[in-house]
């Protein structure tokens, strides 16, 4: 049975951490990505600003009016830009993350912490996934802020709402990144590679805004799900498996 | 947990597979559907075909008689009106009805639409025009309207913020005439590219149907009176040059009706199982008759010829579709299941599954 | 204390692929003895030891470690496993401070002076990520963090590679230190052999497949012996006797390594018809001769 430093947390995030909160494999995460954290939230930041100055300046050179009616007669969104920023996010985050952890099978010194594997696992992804929803959602901060003084609640949910799948995107190409990365044969990476491009290419089969709509419930689920996928990795990983 | 993400890997390859394997077989293989252009005529009171044979245009009726380019212009004059005045030979009648170009101009319409426009994402804003501005041109308004479970809101676009006096003014007139708020259906075409408007026809939450439209800043607001049973499932406010129809109406049990202008009365057009739902509708009209065509996805086709004076049924004639090549059938029966996500049905993307044939 | 060895391996097959490492290996590794693997590149040094931190599946046969399956490796059997990567390999983007408080966390019996005794030694700034570092901080680096978690076992892969002269002695002698006098059991390889014996207690020599060898490293250097013999012009050795090792034959002197006592060789040598005079034996003075002797040159 596990011992747990703590009776009643997971022993690998549950511990109290000298002055640096309870989390030390947050811990460790933080410090590998931050500057790549600081980076991706500037330019998912830059980019969604870019697109919020792109309304505004619609705004200042033939008002509001016309916005509103460009985006009711051609379903016009103004965001466009953004599509596939999240996604790049995602992918390069799993990329920052757990590629170094296979550069000289680095990964061993984790898997040889005392503490279960899948809590392991599922706490450097919770970690992952923890900082894109933040840095996603101070993007839709941000948007919503500003578009609050400019459009009515229906609109904004169109622009939201239509952006929210390519974020959900991004939450998906960082777990099947991390997929990717994770795994120690580079037969099966490619072949890794290629089902994940096929996956994520679901989340783009649209350009009409909101079309997913009635599949976003759903998606986020089969999303979520995907958080097992690294899991199959490492446990390959641990088995020592190996280009031959 | 690891048993847990094969089984979740199996099953995504699984999904992958019944996408993409389809999808690139089709890709491959796919040829492209010609349906041809037919009309009613009343000169031969047959429907004339325009086909395309190995890449040249085949012309032709329903008895199989062929006809030259020349011929075809003279079977269908009120169509081919602008070809038959350039070389002198416009009839100065068909079928008992005087024709004249202007008339022509005025009386013939197009209606048409297709699945696309109704399966898709909406978003609950209107812009209500000025029917009666003094104006030719039409003008976009400063504002948009929603409908709420409490009434109607106008919201002014500039400030962003609803204006409550014009707001309450439009509520007012529509509590008035009963409408029970929200509306189930908004129809209207808010653009400025028309020659008049006539607003919205709204179908209340109790299934009753209003014409309702701005007249010198004042709501209009009329019920229209609808048959026992008639339940309103989709309304096409139709604008034509002629102003006799208001909109075409299509119920819950595959009925279509024109809702005339002047008499605010729904007449049945006799055509079966219409559902602009899942049917590609075109309507051609002209000041003698009008041509509907039904085709569903599978591109099989009802066409009816009605008298424009009375609506009676001319002609109809039921083209199915093509039947499914060698290669279609192979595929159906090589993957049984086949996953889509988009379709042309409408503009959503959702999984849809679709088994053997 | 449990007299039960703290290493025991039993039948392990493996290989990769169509080729196979080795067959039905077994050997124990007793409490408080260190132990040095010895083997050629390719006889599966790591094999074994990722075998034995539970990074692979063999294809027969089972590890116990303190009595438990390291397939399993539960979290409470690694915290008593100190575990050394080949290339001293570490978490590079921490510096000697952060990488201290990261592991802490996980070690009830963290003894956070001996890192910081270790790290003293280092001129290394406080704040210097791991990354900038030689590698021969590096290998101190990982030492430190593998004392200060005070294991009952210490499995180290290849703890010389990239280490020059003066750091392998320093990891060698504060290893040993520790280890003796805390009576840790160390099981580890290096491909210096030198440094080896001033270490271990025990050897395993591993050949192509099987092991040659496993015995203490003072009762090998005692009974191991190089013989050397005159043989006619033109001889080749073709007697076949596996207690004769790697026999060759160069400008007339034939050269060998056994561990027979001197008559029995000698009489050995009559039995099996090879031509030789002036039969000479010496002690095998020290583990790489040894070494050399029992698994050749080439």
């Amino acid at each position: 049975m596990e011992q747990s430093l703590h009776p009643l947390l997971p022993d690998c995030i549950g511990t109290s951490f000298r002055g640096l909160g309870r989390l030390p494999i947050f811990y460790k995460e933080w410090l590998k990505t931050r500057w790549y954290c600081l980076a991706a939230l500037a330019v998912t930041w830059g980019f969604t600003g870019y697109c919020l100055l792109r309304i505004g300046r619609v705004v200042r050179l033939m008002g509001a009016e016309h916005l509103w009616l460009v985006m009711l007669e051609r379903d016009a969104i103004f965001i466009e830009p953004l599509i596939f920023v999240p996604l790049i996010a995602g992918a390069l985050l799993a990329l920052v993350q757990f590629a170094p952890e296979m550069l000289q099978s680095r990964l061993k010194l984790t898997l040889h912490l005392p503490c279960s594997h899948t809590r392991m696992v599922a706490a450097m992804l919770g970690y992952g996934l923890l900082v894109l929803a933040g840095c996603f959602a101070s993007c839709f901060a941000l948007m919503g802020g500003y578009l609050h003084g400019i459009l009515p609640a229906e609109l904004r949910a169109h622009v939201l709402l239509t952006a929210l799948t390519w974020h959900v995107a991004g939450l998906a190409a960082y777990l099947l990144g991390a997929w990717v990365c994770l795994e120690p044969t580079w037969k099966r990476r490619a072949v890794n590679l290629l089902v994940s491009a096929c996956l994520l290419r679901v989340f783009f089969l649209s350009t009409v805004p909101e079309a997913y709509n009635p599949f976003l419930p759903l998606l986020v689920v089969c999303t979520l799900s995907l958080a097992v996928l690294p899991q199959l990795s490492v446990w390959r990983f641990k088995a020592g498996k190996q280009d031959s | 947990m690891i048993r847990f993400s094969k089984y979740l890997l199996a099953f995504y390859a699984a999904v992958l597979v019944v996408w993409i394997v389809p999808w690139a077989y089709q890709f491959l293989g796919s040829r492209a559907a010609k349906t041809p252009f037919v009309l009613y005529s009343s000169v031969i009171g047959d429907f004339a075909l325009l086909d395309h044979a190995d890449g040249k245009a085949v012309r032709r009726d329903l008895q199989g008689r062929e006809y030259i380019e020349q011929e075809f212009d003279s079977i269908l004059p009120l169509f081919y009106y602008r070809q038959l005045i350039a070389d002198g030979r416009l009839p100065a009648e068909v079928d008992g009805v005087s024709i004249s170009p202007k008339l022509l101009q005025t009386e013939n319409f197009l209606f048409r639409h297709t699945p696309t426009d109704c399966n898709k994402p909406r978003i609950g804003l209107y812009p209500l025009l000025e029917s009666r501005s003094g104006r030719v041109d039409l003008e976009m308004p400063g504002d948009v309207f929603r409908i709420t479970g409490q009434g109607m809101e106008f919201i002014d676009m500039e400030r962003n913020a609803v204006n409550q006096e014009k707001s309450a003014l439009f509520t007012k007139a529509l509590q008035r005439k009963d409408f029970a708020f929200p509306a189930r259906i908004v129809a209207g075409n808010p653009t400025v590219r028309k020659d008049y408007d006539e607003g919205y026809l709204l179908l209340d939450s109790a299934g009753r149907l209003y014409h309702f439209k701005q007249v010198v800043g004042r709501p209009f607001v009329r019920p229209v009176p609808l048959l026992e049973g008639v339940d309103v499932r989709h309304i096409f406010l139709t604008e034509f040059r002629n102003r006799k129809t208001l909109a075409f109406v299509a119920d819950g049990q595959g009925h279509l009706y024109a809702l005339l202008a002047r008499s605010y009365t729904l007449q049945r057009l006799p055509v079966e199982h219409c559902d602009p739902g899942r049917q590609r509708i075109s309507i051609i009209g002209n000041p003698v008759d009008w041509t509907i065509s039904l085709c569903d996805e599978q591109g099989n086709t009802a066409y009816y010829a009605v008298d424009a004076g009375d609506y009676h049924l001319l002609k109809a004639w039921d083209s199915p579709a093509d039947p499914p090549s060698l290669a279609e059938r192979i595929s159906h029966w090589l993957l049984p299941v086949r996953l889509t996500f988009t379709s042309p049905q409408d503009k959503w993307v959702k999984p849809r599954l679709a088994f053997g044939e | 204390m449990n007299n039960e060895p703290v290493i025991q391996c039993r039948d392990l097959t493996h290989g990769y692929g169509k080729r196979l490492i080795y067959e039905h290996l077994s050997f124990d590794v007793p409490r408080g003895r260190i132990l040095g693997l010895l083997g050629k590149n390719g006889t599966g040094k790591t094999t074994t030891i990722n075998l034995l931190s539970g990074y692979l599946k063999p294809r027969g046969g089972q590890c116990l470690v303190f009595g438990e399956d390291v397939q399993a490796m539960p979290p409470h059997l690694r915290r008593r496993i100190g575990l050394l990567i080949e290339g001293h390999v570490q978490y590079t983007f921490m510096n000697i401070e952060q990488i201290e408080r990261f592991y802490a966390q996980f070690y009830p019996r963290w003894n956070r002076d001996a890192y910081y005794e270790l790290m003293r030694r280092l001129q290394v700034a406080p704040g210097q990520r791991i990354s900038r570092m030689s590698c021969g901080q590096r290998s101190q680096v990982a030492l430190g963090l593998i004392l200060a978690q005070d294991p009952e076992l210490l499995i180290l892969d290849d703890f010389s590679l990239g280490l020059d002269p003066g750091y392998r002695r320093l990891f060698v002698d504060y290893l040993s230190d520790y280890a003796r006098s805390g009576g840790k059991t160390v099981f580890l390889t290096s491909h210096i052999i030198q440094d080896m014996e001033r270490l271990i207690d025990d050897c395993i020599i591993l050949d192509y497949g099987r092991i040659l060898v496993q015995s203490p490293v003072r009762e090998l250097l005692g009974t191991l012996r190089r013989f050397t013999c005159t043989v006619p012009d033109g001889y080749e050795w073709t007697a076949d006797d596996p207690e004769l090792y790697h026999p060759s034959v160069l400008h007339g002197r034939a050269e060998g390594y056994t561990f027979l006592p001197e008559e029995e060789l000698t009489l050995r040598l009559a039995t099996r018809h090879v031509p030789c005079r002036d039969l000479a034996c010496e002690p095998v003075t020290n583990l790489e001769d040894a070494f050399i002797g029992l698994t050749g040159k080439y």
